[in-house]
């Protein structure tokens, strides 16, 4: 944990009452945000509460609608592409979550990419070498400048990534979950290259959810709601409550619990398992009828899970049972045989193919019913589709409309219904909501609590942790690779949750 | 995508072909002839039969360049099993068995050891050909006289036997492509793999299905080749893989995969071949008629992109 920095060391940072509207949304209302020379500020906030633009005013990606920003004394006054170049000049860097380096070239080339030193079109690779070690040490890093970016760790990878952002002069480094796609161990190098960067006095803001990385390095807290900065705190000394109360605001109220399913027989058993490097002795049971929710922040290992169950994703211990007897060689046509189906975090990258029509993209799961005589029936096809259609409340034109023409939330309710018509008994449902407009969310609560009801069991993985209680019959929280906290309903609360998932050292 | 923009690639291919019917009816003499158009079509049929496999492939997002080898390979294995004195049905049968062992070969590699097909095919289209001519010394394998054989090049109806197997293959693969839980797979495949995967698709079985197919094909190919030379020939059919793959592209088909369309394709082996023939005809220098064909090929896709893009404007 960090002591407060002095009031006297110099600002970098500052919004003055900065509002940006979106079509539709109020994404942030007159903030008012400070961060000065060598602190470590925390942002803290669910999704959608103005974290991402919060920090692209500081960057210069967007302008507010009113307010100054100002870095380093300098109000920014560019505006469009400009705008960025000169926050970029006024020493303001972004480390991206995304991994953005070129895996086939080495490490210094990547720490200069675009930049190399030299001239006429000639590579100094002497310099470029020297620059290179130079950013290097000055984090710490035992990295070999020369190797290739493919050969390294996730973790060097993230910290190359951060080293990148060291040459020139910078004055503050903004780092978006850098920790979010790493094991627990090998955060903490990340977290050690963060503290000597902020010990040269850079200004760091740090956007994470892991309350304990977030007491080991940050001074400070900005918890976000809604667009609006509720509170900035000082780390020493806040308890973890109190921010996961600022964080879902006084509205903690639900909407109506679920009312607890009657269990029907377990159809799934998973027994120690594990994955690794993320997941460690993992064990629950699935009941036919129920709705399990799996909470846990980004990165702690929940698609890992569902991915092992399906045989997608080799497992390193642990046994899955279904109908209690043991499956042994997984795999995802397996596992389907045995009645799951599995819905993938990315719809657009593993979920819909676009160029096929809905009806195609509903009846690939399972041909066999719509064949007959092995030549496929476009009557049998269509009314198949219809079945999932209306059932689904997807709003598409047409049986056969592209499925990319539809909304996001039509397009997973198809990926969804796919498999209410192959007849699966398990739904294995990885974010199921995300990129999905609210009405559509509050329709795939609807149709996962009635697939439920009919008495299909449902896995549901969610970083949205507000949605849980929304749906869920039990909750399990994961944190540090394994299940940390089991609820049931009606006492799964989205507070408790929320808690779970941040801190080991809760309440 | 209204029904009609769907067809529009369709349409306007199908215009390209009755405006190069016009030009080269008006300036080539004998291009409309009974005997010449019946020329077309068995020249249609070399790239045609192929290409039907080739259109599978493509749309799977992937590529196929071993064609022209594979169907000299295999004409000229037949002539020698007709020599060593295998029954007529029984080598074909035969060399159809062959070409999709060859083909799997290919699709192995693809599916199971992630060589881009690329690279499989083009290692067969290296092997195929130099085997070919060091069993052969680059010489013809006469195969003499033989009934089965000779009625492959003997018309019916006017109509030469390759275009009718032509036809007949096209229908075949027009069907799988758009009613079979097979011919949709492949485009789920091409479309998107991954999802395709996590639907349940056997996505190794189709990739490795596809390039037997291709195999299957390029041994018909082969037999037509046979029975139209007289003799098996290992350096017959060479550029082949260049004419099906320009058949499919410029019939709208795209090379990233997921979109295409047989008819598409069938359009698209009748331009090319109607360009080939048009240009003969009017006694184009050989050299320079390459350089026409290229040039439009090449116009041909741009065209078809530019339509494409300015539908998806026109959409949004």
């Amino acid at each position: 944990m960090k002591h407060p920095i002095p009031k006297d060391r110099p600002v970098i940072a500052r919004l003055e009452g900065c509002t940006k509207q979106y079509p539709g949304v109020l994404a942030l209302d007159s903030a008012d945000f400070e961060l000065r020379e060598g602190q470590v500020r925390a942002l803290l906030g669910k999704n959608g509460a103005g974290k991402s633009t919060l920090i692209r005013l500081l960057t210069g990606a967007e302008e507010p609608d009113t307010g100054i920003v100002t870095i380093d004394d300098t109000p920014l006054s560019a505006s469009g592409a400009q705008r960025a170049a000169e926050a970029y000049s006024h020493g303001v860097r972004v480390v991206y979550q995304e991994l953005s380096l070129v895996p086939d070239m080495s490490v210094a080339e990547n720490l200069f990419l675009g930049r190399w030193p030299g001239r006429g079109g000639m590579i100094d690779m002497q310099a470029l070498h020297e620059e290179a070690r130079h950013a290097l040490d000055s984090l710490g890093l035992d990295i070999d400048p020369q190797q290739p970016v493919s050969i390294l760790s996730p973790a060097e990878r993230q910290l190359v990534e951060i080293a990148r952002v060291l040459p020139g002069k910078p004055r503050m480094v903004i780092l978006d979950e850098p920790t979010s796609s790493l094991a627990d161990a090998e955060a903490r190098k990340v977290l050690a290259a963060v503290d000597r960067i902020s010990a040269a006095g850079i200004a760091v803001v740090y956007v994470s959810h892991r309350m304990n990385e977030i007491r080991q390095i940050a001074d400070s807290v900005t918890v976000m709601r809604d667009g609006r900065i509720i509170e900035t705190v000082d780390v020493e000394g806040a308890d973890t409550q109190e921010i996961v109360r600022l964080m879902l605001g006084a509205s903690g109220k639900e909407h109506d619990a679920v009312v607890p399913a009657q269990p029907g027989p377990e159809i799934l058993r998973v027994d120690a398992l594990s994955v690794q490097p993320k997941i460690a002795d993992v064990g629950f049971s699935l009941r036919a009828g129920e709705v399990l929710g799996i909470a846990g922040l980004l990165g702690s290992g929940r698609t890992e899970i569902l991915e092992a169950i399906m045989g997608v994703r080799p497992s390193s211990g642990g046994t899955v049972s279904v109908d209690g007897k043991p499956v042994s060689g997984r795999s995802f046509r397996k596992m389907k045989d045995l009645g799951f189906g599995f819905t993938p975090e990315s719809r657009k990258d593993a979920g819909i193919v676009p160029l096929l029509g809905v009806d195609e993209n509903t009846v690939v799961t399972d041909w066999s019913s719509v064949t007959r005589s092995g030549v496929l029936q476009a009557g049998l096809i269509a009314e198949a589709t219809r079945r999932v259609i209306e059932r689904l409340h997807v709003k598409t034109a047409r049986t056969d409309s592209a499925i990319s023409t539809l909304s996001g939330g039509n397009q997973q309710k198809v990926v969804i219904g796919r498999w209410v018509h192959a007849g699966s008994r398990v739904l294995l449902l990885d974010e199921p909501t995300r990129g999905v407009d609210v009405e559509a969310k509050a329709q795939i609560y609807q149709i996962v609590r009635e697939l439920a009801a009919e008495g299909k069991a449902v896995l549901f993985v969610s970083s949205e942790i507000e949605e849980l209680p929304l749906v869920c019959d039990r909750v399990l929280v994961l944190r540090e690779g394994r299940i940390a906290e089991e609820m049931t309903a009606p006492d799964i609360h989205q507070d408790a949750i929320f808690a779970a998932c941040l801190a080991s050292d809760a309440a | 995508m209204s029904r009609l923009g769907q067809h529009m690639n369709e349409l306007s291919l199908f215009a390209a072909i009755v405006l190069l019917y016009i030009i080269f009816g008006l300036t080539a003499d004998g291009f409309l002839s009974f005997y010449n158009q019946t020329n077309i079509l068995r020249d249609a049929a070399t790239i045609g039969i192929a290409a039907w496999a080739a259109t599978l492939i493509i749309i799977a997002g992937e590529i196929d360049v071993s064609t022209g080898p594979m169907v000299a390979f295999i004409s000229v294995v037949l002539a020698y099993l007709i020599q060593w004195g295998v029954p007529t049905v029984g080598a074909f049968v035969l060399a159809i068995v062959i070409g999709g062992l060859l083909g799997s070969i290919a699709g192995a590699l693809r599916a199971y050891f992630d060589v881009p097909s690329f690279v499989a095919t083009l290692g067969l289209w290296s092997a195929l050909r130099g085997l070919s001519l060091y069993f052969t010394d680059a010489l013809p394998v006469s195969i003499g006289r033989n009934d089965i054989v000779d009625m492959l090049d003997r018309p019916i109806f006017g109509l030469p036997p390759a275009a009718i197997i032509m036809m007949v293959l096209f229908a075949v693969f027009w069907f799988v492509s758009k009613r079979t839980a097979f011919g949709r797979s492949v485009f789920a495949v091409g479309g998107n793999a991954q999802a395709a995967f996590l639907s349940g698709i056997n996505v190794r079985r189709i990739r490795v299905t596809i390039f037997v197919l291709a195999g299957m094909m390029a041994a018909i190919s082969g037999m037509l080749l046979l029975a139209r030379l007289g003799s098996g020939n290992a350096t017959a059919a060479s550029g082949l893989e260049f004419d099906v793959i320009a058949a499919v592209v410029v019939g709208g088909t795209a090379l990233s995969g997921g979109r295409g369309s047989m008819l598409g394709t069938l359009l698209g082996v009748l331009v090319i071949t109607l360009i080939g023939n048009g240009l003969i005809l009017l006694g184009i220098n050989a050299f320079i008629q390459e350089v026409v064909r290229g040039i439009i090929i090449v116009a041909a896709v741009l065209a078809n992109i530019y339509a494409i893009k300015r539908g998806a404007a026109k959409k949004g």
